[in-house]
């Protein structure tokens, strides 16, 4: 697992210049980064240059950022893995690269546990929340508001009205 | 409810979907009792969520499973091979509703197509001929709009951009169905409201399925014993090679025996093999009917893929009954086009939790990001075509993996043939130019989803050595066992319960002549 996060900085140029610089000593690791703002602002943050929406709201990524900091309450040795990748990125200065080099970054790691488990659960997390819904423009459950019937479901009006009947029946 | 004792032996109906479900009440209706074992819950209309995620894990088969094979699945969703529901109705509880016929020349594929390499081609036992009958009758029961009456549905957002393309390309067999669910008050349902939720059931009970329409006629009978969160781990055989009962498990775990004079087996085309292996003895020692060798093999889930495209103005495609929307024009088959047999293009529809996790399997980045930015301006299509049989795609026992229940889980192998990736990548170019024709600015080929349409893993076949089932769908080597639901397809074409009715009526008049 060190091999690997080694082997990870040391293949990106930039990260061993960020890592130089890091302020935080290893002792320092937040060993439940799901108790630590600094390790969930910092997990928020990769989310969001993962997934990058800027009409999405801080709010829709800290909640995802929770969602994975969850799923990543596993086994000791799966926990120690996302605290020490997430030390990695604070020790790179992660939280300070701007969008491109934030993501060539996250490029480095694409194969690492740590992203692994951080796309597969943003994908079935970040979209299936109602505030992202909004920004999209969808409008969820519509049951109960007696469905799309008289809400829209045909008011598509640049294009002209089509033939529902089949051809045969119509000609 | 009818109370059928353990010890008599009943009429026994594995599984209550498109077939079991079907069958059942077609059976209790003609006055023979019938026990009928769900695996799943007895979940209702009004139990079901407008939300992708809460409804997948609410009605989801998600026993556990295995996958091999160079199909994307197994990379993307190596745990979910398919997408099939378990509980009472089944996977009709979350089709959307496509109804078209076979063609007179799929049910003579081997004929028509000739020898494909790889390919473990066949004629059906049956015919067109045989079949329009009960096509008819299974038209009548679902409600199929623009037939036998029953109006079309009008045009939603997604289908105005969809047909709109296709009048652009030059199709013409462009409609709004037919498909099974109300656009006007029949049979008891109301019509449709256009809520947009097909694939997480239909709360409003427009939509066909056996949990609307069969279950509960079959149990007003009074003659079904209908019994929820009951998996059947075991088909057992007397001395004479015939089934004598099943031995099912409840939801805490306990086993049951029920004595059976008839067992049909109707569990989607990975569970009902994976029974009959289970169902092992020294006098079948590969597993039940499985002496030619061909349980679990030629197992096809059709040539699937989907293409969303975006544009620059809104369609909001979630708006209205997903897949109100065929073309035709391609499901000929046309060798010319470089792959035998055909397909068509069906309107479809996934909101944001679900095309996030589909569109782009293991995607991420900035152009993920902006596929679903465009969400609003979307508008999505399925493409639905007949694969070829292989004998190597099949339905095989895990040596490792073990269910909830300590039984060996399924593991399904799958590799694309050669003509199911021709047709594939023939139908996305297609589409994509379709779109393009109404203005699209961008387009993606999203790959295949776990499979919702299982077949062929107990094929009928006119002679014993080349299947499973007769064309009745009675096994070959066991004279009470019948396989009641697609796995009996001999090739892919298309599916719904229209053998399951047919076979009704034969068992029906078998059994008040005594010859089972």
């Amino acid at each position: 697992m060190k091999t690997t996060r080694r082997r990870v900085l040391l293949s990106s140029a930039s990260a061993m210049v960020a890592a130089s610089v890091g302020t935080r000593a290893f002792a320092d690791i937040a060993l439940d980064p799901g108790k630590d703002e600094a390790s969930r602002q910092l997990l928020a943050r990769v989310v969001r240059v993962a997934f990058p929406h800027p009409n999405f709201p801080d709010s829709a990524y800290l909640r995802t950022a929770d969602t994975v900091l969850a799923a990543a309450n596993g086994s000791p040795a799966q926990r120690l893995d996302f605290a020490a990748s997430l030390y990695d990125l604070d020790q790179a200065g992660f939280a300070g690269l701007d969008d491109a080099a934030a993501l060539a970054h996250l490029k480095t790691l694409e194969n690492a546990p740590f992203f692994r488990l951080t796309r597969a659960t943003t994908v079935v997390t970040l979209y299936d929340d109602p505030e992202v819904w909004a920004v999209l423009g969808y409008e969820g459950p519509s049951f109960d508001k007696g469905g799309y019937l008289t809400r829209g479901f045909n008011d598509l009006d640049w294009l002209p009205e089509p033939r529902i009947e089949e051809y045969e029946a119509a000609q | 409810m009818n109370q059928i004792a353990n010890s008599d032996p009943a009429v026994v109906i594995i599984g209550s979907g498109a077939g079991g479900g079907t069958l059942a009440y077609e059976l209790t209706a003609a006055g023979i009792p019938c026990v009928l074992l769900e695996a799943g819950a007895f979940i209702k209309n009004e139990d079901y969520h407008n939300n992708e995620w809460e409804a997948f894990r609410q009605m989801a088969w998600l026993d556990a499973r295995t996958t091999s094979g160079s199909w994307r699945v197994a990379k993307d969703f190596p745990g979910l091979p398919a997408w099939i529901v378990k509980a009472v109705g089944g996977s009709t509880t979350h089709w959307s509703g496509a109804t078209p016929r076979f063609r007179d020349y799929e049910f003579r594929a081997k004929t028509t197509y000739g020898d494909i390499e790889g390919a473990t081609l066949l004629d059906w036992p049956i015919t067109l001929e045989d079949l329009a009958p009960y096509y008819d009758k299974a038209e009548i029961a679902m409600g199929s709009t623009h037939r036998h009456g029953r109006a079309a549905l009008p045009a939603n957002n997604n289908y105005k951009v969809f047909a709109n393309g296709a009048e652009r390309v030059g199709y013409k067999q462009y409609a709004t169905g037919p498909y099974a669910t109300n656009a006007e008050p029949y049979d008891g349902r109301p019509a449709s409201i256009q809520d947009g939720f097909n694939f997480q059931g239909d709360k409003n009970k427009s939509k066909w399925s056996t949990l609307v329409r069969e279950i509960p006629r079959a149990l007003d009978t009074g003659l079904l014993d209908l019994r929820p969160d009951s998996h059947v781990v075991r088909i057992t055989h007397g001395a004479d090679g015939k089934a004598d009962a099943v031995l099912y498990v409840d939801k805490d775990g306990n086993l049951h025996r029920q004595a059976a004079k008839v067992v049909c087996v109707a569990g989607n085309s990975i569970e009902t093999p994976r029974l009959l292996l289970l169902s092992e003895s020294n006098r079948f020692p590969t597993g039940l009917a499985n002496g030619a060798d061909h349980v679990g093999r030629h197992y096809m889930r059709h040539m699937t893929g989907s293409v969303y495209a975006q544009f620059d103005k809104p369609v909001h495609m979630f708006r209205g009954e997903t897949m109100a929307g065929i073309i035709a024009d391609e499901a000929p088959n046309k060798p010319e086009r470089g792959f035998v047999g055909g397909y068509y293009m069906e309107t479809l529809s996934l909101g944001p939790s679900f095309l996030a996790a589909f569109v782009e399997p293991g995607a991420w980045g900035p152009e993920f990001a902006a596929i679903m930015d465009a969400y609003a301006n979307t508008a999505g299509m399925w493409i639905v075509g007949e694969d070829m049989p292989q004998a190597s795609n099949r339905i095989t026992l895990s040596g490792t993996v073990k269910d909830q229940w300590g039984l060996a889980a399924p593991n399904v192998h799958f590799d694309d043939h050669a003509n199911d990736t021709a047709m594939r990548n023939y139908a996305y170019e297609h589409a994509q130019k379709l779109y393009e024709a109404v203005g699209a600015v961008s387009s993606h080929r999203t790959p295949p989803y776990p499979s919702t349409h299982n077949l062929g893993t107990c094929r009928m076949s006119e002679r014993p050595e080349d299947g499973v089932v007769d064309k009745w769908g009675r096994a070959h080597e066991v004279s009470n066992l019948f396989v009641s639901d697609g796995s009996v397809m001999t090739t892919g074409a298309a599916a719904n319960p229209t053998l399951a009715i047919r076979q009704a009526e034969y068992l029906a008049g078998a059994l008040k002549a005594g010859n089972l």
